[in-house]
């Protein structure tokens, strides 16, 4: 068994990761990173449709790394047949999409906006929503810093609080402009644009994490659609692969370990002194830190806790609050399908997930009053599955009358592959206690490690409510796009959707909350929980850009305040 | 081993062991790729111990001349293909799954990235042959289109209630994937012969750059040829 020593261990180098590792590294900080997967290069990914989208290659394999569900807990758990996340060194944001939003003022005090315009009894009684513990206005240089640092293209709606033509009306005010201009629209985002105005609603591009023009050195995007579910064959879209690690080398501090299996986080009493992991050769190894910083898919922050559990922690490590695994989230992406007849829009091209946005119907920039529900949803237009290809397009259901296969199906797909968009609505799924993440009783890893079980069931009154409601906007937004067919797409039978959140929530109060908002443990203050696990409450956009503002803020309050006076932040 | 797979090999080891000519041709008979019926009745040699002296008993059997090999047997590999043109028909400037040689997709992908689901299909097969047998008293491939099509809308509603592992709708399911699979992934992977697919819908593949023009137009993208991931290594882009 080898022993390391380092300042700073971090488990995970994927958007909290790599952003930390290179801060850390940047401020001094002897680094050691651990990725369970292989770092890959940008001249390993290929436009391969087959290996990328379909077998899911660059995702965890459910085979060897299985994650379970159940929507009750009276229900057993079975095996979730794919696996969403990251499995590599700059995880998730290798294959992701890269939309890449801020959140909402109010997004970070749900709680209390929704008291203070419906009143306490608009919150479902079961829901936990909670407010953030920290403020937009807190974190906004911390988005500044991200946006600029790895790079966005995009067109500001609210500059200072003065509202900007083009730009996102309903979005919270920003210190300066995008680093880089929208990208390209393309025929979808036209007709979405002009369909969404006639309605009066306010479209605009969708701020992605891909380079509109040359940005530090890497070239722009050819709108080669090879976006979602791929690795970038040209490193225009900014991963943290790309855009942070060369960054976290350069430091000559930050060393990051492959094939590395985090499987314990050692600890005395109420200080963690290190990690144990797995090697590639299947070594048991340990690195002994000053700080530990957890930083990899929500599931294994909190597995990992649970895995780590000692005679001081019994119910796992950091966890005297039992409120480790809690308020699990999921965006639940209902689906409207349009067709034209009068014109090809051919959506395989350009960016593949979100190209065009609307935001008229997200978190509380509409009346919900009579509703039925609360929070919401941005609506985007673009592709099935987010990827562009026949093969994606053969997986989503054809309108109502059309049959799955035969000689009707398959002129379904030559008339429609090029004549055909997707809405998607990222709708706000709330917090509940019993929506969970716990380790399987009998569902064993590769490493011989429980897997994680999800506890989980999207198909409450408010959530229900909202996705009907999100799917009656985006058919009015299909007729008005022009299409001759407008319909909706099936609806899981429960199951998570995309963008995992929760599990190790944070706040203020020590009792109901694992972290604080520096992601600091409240139980062992050298231990810091980063990424969309902390999420309070999840808002209806993508989490990556606000994963990576809170990497920032993070990583600034160990090297500026933590590092001069180790011990509790708050 | 099935005795399908057994057969397979006698006649491989027959071929190869008498080394005749007529052997010979025989081999490249049944692995060519032709236009002409998708069957063909030949004269194999099925002694367990073809080497050994004395002339080996022969008998006739139908040899299915589609793009397989490495891992379905001929009677299996027909099934399949018959399946797979159903789901995804061909007719005139409409290529199917016959035509796109799906057969070869999955032949390829059970030996290889899918090698954990040949049981699936072993299973999947018998119970599929059990049903037609029953039904028809005749295997799926010898049944007309018609019939087909009713065997398959069965299993895609369930209603072949005799499958157990796999489920009727899981065996469709899977079925229906791996054509599309065979019609639409890259021709690297064995199917989608000569771009069949990518043609079929309008798909130009591999592009690796798509103009502010092509971004803007009302109209099918003609500017570039359709493109494979290994044209785009020929051209060391």
């Amino acid at each position: 068994m080898a022993i390391e020593k380092t300042d700073v261990v971090i488990v995970g180098m994927g958007a909290v990761g790599g952003v930390m590792a290179a801060e850390l590294g940047k401020a001094g900080l002897k680094v050691i990173g651990l990725e369970r997967g292989p770092r890959l290069k940008t001249a390993d990914f290929q436009l391969d449709e087959l290996r990328y989208f379909q077998r899911k290659d660059l995702r965890p394999s459910p085979k060897t790394q299985p994650v379970t569900w159940r929507p009750n807990a009276s229900a057993t758990a079975v095996r979730l047949p794919q696996l969403d996340y990251g499995n590599q060194a700059g995880g998730g944001t290798v294959h992701y999409g890269a939309v890449s939003w801020r959140l909402h003022e109010d997004d970070f005090r749900a709680r209390t906006q929704t008291i203070e315009r419906y009143g306490l009894s608009a919150i479902p009684q079961d829901s936990t929503l909670a407010d953030w513990p920290l403020s937009y206005a807190e974190l906004e240089p911390y988005y500044d810093k991200a946006e600029y640092d790895i790079g966005v293209s995009g067109k500001a709606g609210n500059l200072q609080g003065r509202k900007i033509e083009g730009g996102n009306p309903f979005e919270a005010p920003r210190q300066r402009e995008y680093p880089l201009p929208p990208l390209t629209k393309d025929q979808p985002s036209i007709l979405f644009e002009a369909g969404a105005q006639k309605l009066g609603l306010h479209p605009f591009s969708t701020p992605h994490a891909i380079l509109s023009q040359p940005y530090k050195g890497r070239p722009a995007c050819t709108y080669c659609t090879y976006c979602q579910a791929f690795g970038c064959y040209i490193g225009a879209k900014s991963s943290i692969l790309v855009a942070k690690l060369p960054e976290a080398d350069a430091t000559g501090n930050v060393t990051i370990k492959t094939g590395a299996m985090c499987y314990r986080i050692n600890s005395s009493g109420k200080r963690v002194t290190g990690v144990s992991y797995y090697g590639p050769d299947g070594s048991d190894n340990t690195i002994e830190a000053e700080i530990v910083v957890l930083g990899t898919f929500i599931y294994d922050n909190t597995r990992l806790l649970l895995l780590s559990r000692t005679d001081a922690f019994p119910n796992g490590l950091a966890n005297s609050s039992g409120q480790v695994g809690k308020h699990l989230m999921t965006h639940i992406m209902p689906n409207v399908f349009v067709a034209f007849d009068d014109r090809h829009v051919n959506t395989y091209m350009g960016p593949s997930a979100q190209k065009y946005t609307v935001d008229d119907f997200n978190a509380d920039n509409f009346d919900h009053g009579g509703l039925g529900f609360i929070r919401g949803a941005q609506i985007s237009v673009g592709t099935p599955n987010l990827e562009g290809g026949p093969i994606s397009f053969s997986t989503t259901a054809p309108p109502p009358g059309t049959p799955r296969w035969g000689a009707a199906y398959r002129d379904y797909l030559a008339k429609y592959f090029t004549r055909f968009a997707v809405m998607v609505a990222q709708t706000e799924n709330l917090p509940y206690a019993d929506q969970s993440i716990d380790l399987d009783p009998t569902v064993r890893d590769q490493w011989g490690l429980p897997a994680p079980r999800l506890t989980y069931d999207w198909r409450r009154p408010n959530e229900r409510a909202t996705v009907e409601f999100m799917m009656k906007k985006m058919e009015e937004i299909g007729r008005a796009m022009g299409g001759s067919q407008v319909w909706r797409g099936p609806l899981s039978p429960g199951l998570p959707g995309a963008h995992h959140e929760g599990g190790t929530r944070m706040g203020n109060d020590p009792n109901t909350s694992v972290v604080n908002k520096y992601g600091q443990s409240w139980d062992i203050h050298n231990l810091f929980i980063v990424g969309s696990s902390t999420f309070p409450s999840m808002s209806g956009f993508n989490p990556t850009l606000t994963i990576e503002a809170l990497a920032y803020f993070s990583a600034d309050a160990i090297a500026n305040k933590y590092k001069k006076s180790p011990g509790p932040l708050l | 081993m099935s005795e399908h797979d057994e057969s397979r090999r006698a006649f491989i080891v027959g071929a190869v062991g008498a080394g005749a000519a007529a052997s010979t041709a025989l081999v490249q008979a049944a692995y060519a790729k032709t236009a002409r019926p998708k069957t063909a009745t030949a004269k194999i040699p099925t002694s367990k111990s073809p080497t050994a002296a004395g002339a080996p008993a022969e008998h006739a059997v139908e040899i299915f001349e589609g793009g397989h090999g490495v891992f379905f047997n001929d009677e299996h590999a027909a099934t399949v293909a018959a399946f797979a043109e159903r789901l995804m028909p061909g007719a005139p400037g409409k290529p199917g799954a016959t035509d796109a040689n799906v057969i070869n997709y999955i032949d390829l992908a059970l030996a290889g990235a899918y090698a954990d689901q040949q049981d699936f299909y072993r299973r999947g097969l018998a119970q599929l042959d059990a049903y037609c047998r029953k039904a028809y008293d005749q295997p799926f491939a010898k049944l007309s289109a018609a019939q087909q099509d009713d065997v398959i809308s069965a299993l895609e509603q369930g209603k072949a209630s005799e499958f157990e592992f796999p489920t009727a709708q899981a065996f469709f399911n899977t079925l229906r994937a791996h054509t599309m699979e065979g019609m639409f992934a890259d021709p690297v992977y064995g199917g989608n012969k000569d771009f069949a697919g990518w043609k079929l819908v309008g798909f130009p593949g591999v592009q690796l750059f798509y103009t502010g023009a092509d971004l803007a137009s009302k109209e099918a993208f003609t500017r570039a040829p359709i493109t494979g991931l290994q044209g785009r290594a020929t051209k060391g882009a």
